[in-house]
């Protein structure tokens, strides 16, 4: 359902991803695994559009269609969604009030009526349930004042009201106690379907544990160098990233 | 162009032609020369005076002021707080016992008009009139002691509590005229009010209104402006205020309207233990105006006050912040915080913003800050990223820096009413309270 091929983007001139190839299909969960500044953020951006991250060549394509001609929003209605590795604080903007606009405005995308408010009450109160989130942080501002944990479970628990069709989940793990680590896999699994397809991007193996992948990736340098099923992660977790950093090309050949 | 004599000599004449015609105490007489002397002593403000730098009165300076006439409106115009209330309507500055309701008072509160107190009760108002310091330095002020001929008056005695708000409503309507109504606000000790002062109109026309403020020893007193003058109108206000020991005053001045609109605040806080909350919201577009100028003067120890004001501006819109916080030697233990926080939505648009701290005391508690920017990219791309369209997500996001403002004013049926002006203001369309 996402077709990645030869993806090269740029951040402020210099280029990040350098020849990306990633195929991932319904149902499938992919792990990205990489050191720091592989581009593995970037990656996570550039799918979800936003502004500065420039794709100099190369396509993608959601469902068959030109994901990197579309608007953000365009592509969060057309069932894509970003779970952020640095969720924004957004003073001011209640978070229901925030979730209601966003049901809405893929509602009105689709041609779909308003949401109703009893539907809507009772399906915020289920996902609520399933990433163990208090009904304060409903009326609080998004993300404002929230803690690192909160502000995980908080893009978590969007996801599962927004219910899209592909997921992006970046370093979703970073700044997680073990506990609220699990909530949030366990949110994440709760959503696993066979039309669902997840992209998971880590830089632990740790969180692997938890959402078990189809098939774990490794990026490097811009570009995939070696892709293999969840054993890949137990083996970068032994060894770290040190070969790959150390002799690229030497990895490239390996996957070849 | 020299637009001092040009003003100032049509206002000696009218001067003189309106004092003949007024029949009023002697006491009140000369305050009225006083003012005038004081209006020609000072002139017409130039942006050579820093005072107003940025204040730019060329387009008045042009307009022959002329005393406004009589104009009969109908009701459906004034606005109304959806909350039974004690009402004042002031039409030109005379104040329209038809447009107005009074309900039952505690026992010896007053609540008139300030022209009528005057003539029958002229011992009621001369102990208080033109009796604060302050706005010495205002030409609009002075302009205003000498013109005024009606407004409202309220006395509450020893702790009376008014529950109803007391809407005070001010409408002009006319082309090249100048109105200048005036407020008496006298709360005795331990009074308590709730005061909403609106300022609309048609035209293009001059409104400069003063206000007086006298809080007791232990008074309370929200009040709430909300300045929605017609587009072709100059609003040049002043308020005095003078708080006793213990007393509380939460204040609101909301800006919406006018070409330009200025408002120059004096707080003195004369006693031990006395609050001050400031709250303002400017919103403007075009080629708009909004400019406030406070001064809030702690004389005696621990006080509190709070400046906290905000403007989005649009288009070509300017905005002025020019906050001071003065706290006296001997004023020890003063809290005080000062925030001015601007939002443009657009690059033409100009906010200037001057957070002042004057400290002579050593053992004080106080902070000011000042931010000026656009809207936050990120939180922008956040939300669109949920599927929210770029113009509703914007729409959001100054709404929510703006609503933070209205939130502060706890009359609910009046932050209700503000809430909907302000999308309007804003022209987002409508947007469903959160």
């Amino acid at each position: 359902m996402l077709e990645i091929r030869n993806l090269h983007a740029t951040v402020e001139g210099r280029e990040i991803l350098n020849g990306l190839d990633l195929s991932i299909g319904p149902g499938e969960v992919h792990a990205i695994m990489g050191p720091n500044g592989s581009g593995k953020s970037t990656l996570a951006n550039v799918i979800a559009g936003r502004e500065g991250y420039i794709v100099t060549e190369g396509e993608v394509l959601f469902d068959g269609k030109n994901l990197l001609e579309m608007e953000p929003e365009t592509r969060a209605c057309e069932g894509l969604f970003l779970a952020f590795q640095y969720p924004v604080e957004i003073p001011g903007v209640a978070n229901l009030y925030f979730l209601k606009s966003a049901v809405n405005a893929v509602r009105k995308y689709r041609g779909e009526s308003l949401v109703d408010a009893m539907d809507f009450w009772d399906l915020v109160h289920e996902r609520m349930e399933l990433v163990k989130m208090d009904e304060s942080m409903l009326k609080r501002s998004v993300n404002e004042g929230f803690s690192g944990g909160e502000k995980k479970r908080n893009e978590v628990f969007q996801m599962a009201v927004l219910q899209p069709r592909f997921a992006v989940l970046d370093e979703t793990d970073s700044g997680l106690d073990i506990d609220a680590l699990r909530v949030v896999a366990d949110g994440v699994n709760a959503l696993r379907s066979p039309e669902r397809g997840f992209l998971v991007i880590t830089h632990y193996q740790r969180l692997l544990d938890y959402i078990v992948p189809d098939y774990v990736h490794v990026l490097v340098n811009g570009r995939i160098v070696r892709s293999g099923d969840k054993g890949l992660a137990l083996e970068l977790e032994q060894q770290g990233y040190a070969l790959y950093n150390e002799e690229p090309g030497r990895a490239r050949r390996a996957t070849a | 162009m020299n637009a001092a004599p040009v003003a100032q000599n049509p206002f000696r004449q009218q001067f003189k032609a309106f004092v003949a015609s007024r029949r009023e105490p002697d006491t009140i007489t000369r305050r009225r020369r006083e003012g005038f002397d004081r209006f020609i002593a000072l002139g017409w403000p130039t942006h050579h005076q820093e005072a107003w730098r940025f204040t730019d009165l060329s387009a008045l300076a042009q307009i022959d002021l002329q005393r406004p006439t009589n104009v009969p409106i109908d009701a459906n115009v004034l606005p109304t707080l959806n909350a039974p209330a004690h009402r004042l309507s002031f039409v030109n500055g005379c104040f329209a016992p038809a447009l107005s309701q009074l309900r039952g008072l505690p026992n010896q509160a007053i609540i008139a008009s300030l022209g009528q107190a005057l003539l029958t009760h002229p011992d009621w108002i001369e102990p208080y009139l033109e009796q604060l310091p302050g706005l010495s330095q205002h030409p609009f002020a002075a302009l205003n002691a000498a013109f005024w001929e009606d407004g409202a008056f309220l006395h509450l005695p020893r702790a009376a509590v008014v529950e109803a708000p007391i809407h005070l409503i001010f409408y002009s309507i006319g082309d090249h005229i100048g109105v200048y109504p005036r407020l008496l606000l006298v709360l005795d000790e331990g009074a308590q009010a709730t005061v909403v002062v609106e300022y609309r109109g048609e035209g293009r026309y001059l409104n400069a209104p003063v206000a007086e403020l006298q809080l007791g020893a232990g008074a309370v007193l929200n009040y709430h402006q909300i300045q929605e003058e017609s587009p072709q109108a100059f609003h040049l206000g002043g308020i005095r205020i003078h708080q006793q020991r213990d007393s509380q005053m939460n204040s609101h001045l909301v800006s919406f309207g006018g070409q330009l609109a200025r408002v120059d605040l004096e707080a003195l806080l004369d006693g031990e233990h006395i609050h001050s909350m400031l709250n303002g919201l400017s919103v403007v577009d075009h080629t708009q105006v909004s400019d406030h100028h406070l001064w809030v003067d702690h004389a005696d120890p621990y006080g509190s006050s709070e400046q906290l004001f905000k403007s989005v501006l649009n288009g070509k819109a300017r905005t002025v912040f020019d906050g001071m916080i003065h706290v006296r030697q001997h004023a020890q233990k003063t809290e005080a915080r000062q925030l001015n926080r601007n939002l443009l939505l657009s690059r033409q648009a100009q906010a200037n913003s001057n957070p002042r701290l004057e400290i002579l005391a050593d053992d004080v508690k106080c902070g000011h800050g000042s931010s000026t920017g656009l809207l936050d990219p990120d939180a922008l791309f956040y939300l669109r990223a949920r599927g929210i369209p770029v113009e509703q997500a914007r729409a959001l996001l100054v709404q929510a820096f703006a609503q933070d403002s209205l939130n502060r004013i706890s009359l609910t049926p009046l932050r209700e009413r503000l809430a909907n002006s302000l999308a309007h203001y804003l022209a987002l369309g409508c947007i469903e309270e959160q």
